[in-house]
């Protein structure tokens, strides 16, 4: 069965693999530039001691290619669309499930062969990419320290595999419910974005409870140590109360990432901020304002990958397995 | 009716729907072994159903189905002794003759990849060749020579000749008649043109709207049954000792196909044996697919 699933994918097999290799050329090459640009940075900035603002002055890397790496966001999608949705469904579209299935092999074995490789493979080409991106990503880490952030961490570590392993698992059960390859992939696009949105951006800042810290606008901010994700920011009013509102809109300045709705302040500190941002500082601190942010901190960033990466195995698996009862148990 | 070797393919009651449409109802028929069978029915008779339940594809909702003395399902043990050959001749399109070849030998436990080659050669088939841009008699030929290298004891043909011109069609016939030839092969074949079957098979399953109206040797069906023409008269005593599958009346004449062997006692008819054509016409006439008693009256001028 190895045999056969090889024969009906080596053309699929050779063009991803001339994909990756391909990318793979050009991330090391450029890795390796970027590396020893970032090093070189900082062993003159530490001479001069002006490493602080490092990160706003120095540039890692062309923006096409920071572009190229960022839509690497796309390639689990791609995998389930062109690998996973095609498997069953087009043997079911061309008639040729009747074939393989008259042979001398279970419809079980069959699927067991087709399914795990497709998977294997899932997991070679998905790991691969966010292998030499997360590589690739280390002088900017170091610089920006903004892997824990959405969008990053989507493409770095180990939830791509999982992503990777969900979209095809969902494309594969697609296509062996519909019986049809275009609505298959259509499906997969639709509900593997769907459920990336959603996970993104309402269930991950929840795996575990965020931290909070408070901040006095009389000195500068202790921000957290290292790749922190900031979750979300808001000024507190002297009650406890956000000042402004989560729908806040209008004029705001930041104060270490925490955005001040300044229509919603005093009318008396209003008037400070064209003097002097540290008189209208005091004057807030003064009526009782504080800036508070809450934050998973950078420690956290590898448990956030392993909680993200299991829900969608787990989601995969569970596709998986209807996909064999749906199989197995319907007439072909 | 004549006994043949012991039963490849049993059913007792056999029924299949999918969700209101009855597909098969009640179906039972025997096919000994050694035989060539012609599943013979209008289309939509159930004919396709049959054989995909015969063959594992499908399961049924109601009654008995034995094959090879096997309950049909997807495992090596069944699926080695059945060959089957859909309707719509599915094959990897891009695929050549020579990679079907070597899947089946990567299928299947007992694979005769020569008998393949050897077929392919004396019809001038390229084995190279993508299996899109064969033509459609080359694709069936190959398709069978595919299903034959299995060494089924049961081969179960779908409509194989319908989309094939007379000389692919007869090409076709003859090969699938050599393999019946050699060896204790079993085959059922479904077609819904008579004329094509009625020099390979010397058996018959006859199925309309989802029922069997025949099952057994051709000759023994041919045997029972007797087409009587005569004048337009009261036929009712004639009805009463054997059963009238159809009847033709005009003006002047009626022609009855009647089953029973009893001799027929009014002189007024003339009694003559019936052809297969004329039989399967005969009972694919009747409406509905009611018992047989069932009468039809075409022409009719009261």
């Amino acid at each position: 069965m190895t045999w056969v699933v090889w024969r009906q994918h080596r053309s699929q097999v050779l063009v991803a693999a001339a994909a990756l290799a391909l990318f793979a050329v050009l991330l090391l090459v450029t890795g390796r530039q970027m590396a020893s640009q970032y090093q070189s940075a900082l062993a003159s900035c530490s001479a001069s001691h002006s490493c602080a603002g490092l990160a706003n002055t120095l540039i890692l890397g062309s923006p096409v290619l920071s572009l190229l790496v960022t839509l690497t966001v796309v390639v689990p999608c791609l995998l389930g669309v062109f690998w996973g949705g095609p498997l069953i469904a087009r043997e079911f579209e061309n008639g040729t499930s009747q074939f393989a299935w008259t042979q001398g092999v279970s419809r079980g074995r069959w699927l067991t062969a087709k399914i795990g490789w497709v998977l294997l493979a899932a997991v070679a080409w998905g790991g691969a990419v966010s292998a030499l991106v997360t590589w690739w990503s280390t002088p900017v880490n170091a610089l920006k320290q903004q892997n824990f952030q959405p969008g990053q961490f989507d493409i770095q570590g180990i939830v791509p595999v999982g992503y990777a392993l969900f979209a095809v698992a969902l494309g594969i059960a697609a296509g062996a419910l519909f019986r049809r390859t275009l609505l298959a992939m259509a499906v997969t696009i639709g509900v593997f974005t769907f459920l990336r949105l959603v996970v993104g951006q309402d269930l991950r800042s929840h795996y575990l409870p965020a931290l909070t810290r408070t901040f006095s606008f009389l000195h500068p901010p202790v921000l957290p140590a290292g790749s922190y994700w900031l979750v979300a920011g808001a000024v507190v009013g002297p009650g406890g109360q956000v000042a402004g509102g989560a729908a806040h809109s209008g004029p705001s300045i930041s104060f270490g990432g925490v955005p001040i709705p300044v229509g919603s302040m005093p009318s008396a500190c209003r008037e400070l901020i064209f003097q002097s941002p540290l008189k209208f500082g005091s004057c807030l601190a003064a009526r009782g304002y504080r800036a508070q942010i809450s934050y998973q901190p950078a420690s956290r960033y590898w448990a956030f990958q392993g909680i993200e990466t299991g829900i969608f195995v787990a989601l995969a698996a569970v596709l998986i397995a209807a996909t064999v009862i749906v199989v197995t148990r319907r007439d072909a | 009716m004549a006994a043949g070797g012991p039963a490849v393919v049993e059913t007792r009651g056999l029924s299949k729907r999918y969700r209101n449409v009855r597909a098969l109802s009640d179906v039972t028929i025997t096919v000994p072994e050694g035989r060539v069978s012609a599943l013979i029915g209008p289309n939509g008779a159930g004919k396709t159903t049959l054989l995909r339940l015969l063959s594992a594809l499908a399961r049924p909702t109601g009654g008995e189905i034995a094959v090879l003395g096997m309950v049909p399902r997807s495992d090596p043990a069944f699926l080695r002794g059945v060959g089957f050959l859909a309707q719509e001749i599915p094959l990897y399109r891009r695929f050549s003759a020579e990679d079907h070849i070597s899947i089946g030998a990567h299928l299947n436990a007992r694979w005769d990849a020569a008998s393949v080659r050897r077929r392919l050669e004396h019809l001038g088939i390229p084995p190279g060749q993508a299996v899109g841009t064969l033509s459609g008699g080359q694709r069936a030929q190959l398709a069978l020579a595919l299903t034959l290298a299995k060494r089924p004891r049961l081969l179960l043909l779908d409509e194989p000749v319908a989309a094939l011109d007379p000389l692919a069609r007869r090409q076709f016939l003859a090969h699938l008649a050599e393999a019946a030839a050699d060896g204790d092969l079993t085959v059922v074949l479904s077609s819904h043109l008579v004329a094509d079957l009625e020099r390979t098979c010397d058996h018959l399953i006859l199925l309309n709207a989802a029922r069997v109206q025949l099952c057994g040797d051709i000759e023994s069906v041919l045997a029972e049954h007797q087409v009587l023409v005569g004048p337009r008269k009261d036929t009712t005593a004639i009805e009463r000792d054997h059963t009238l599958v159809q009847a033709v009346r005009t003006a002047r004449q009626t022609t009855l196909l009647i089953r029973g062997n009893k001799p027929v006692t009014d002189p007024a008819f003339e009694a003559s044996d019936v052809g297969l054509e004329e039989l399967v016409l005969g009972y694919m006439g009747q409406h509905g697919g009611q018992a047989p008693a069932h009468l039809t009256a075409i022409g009719d001028d009261r």
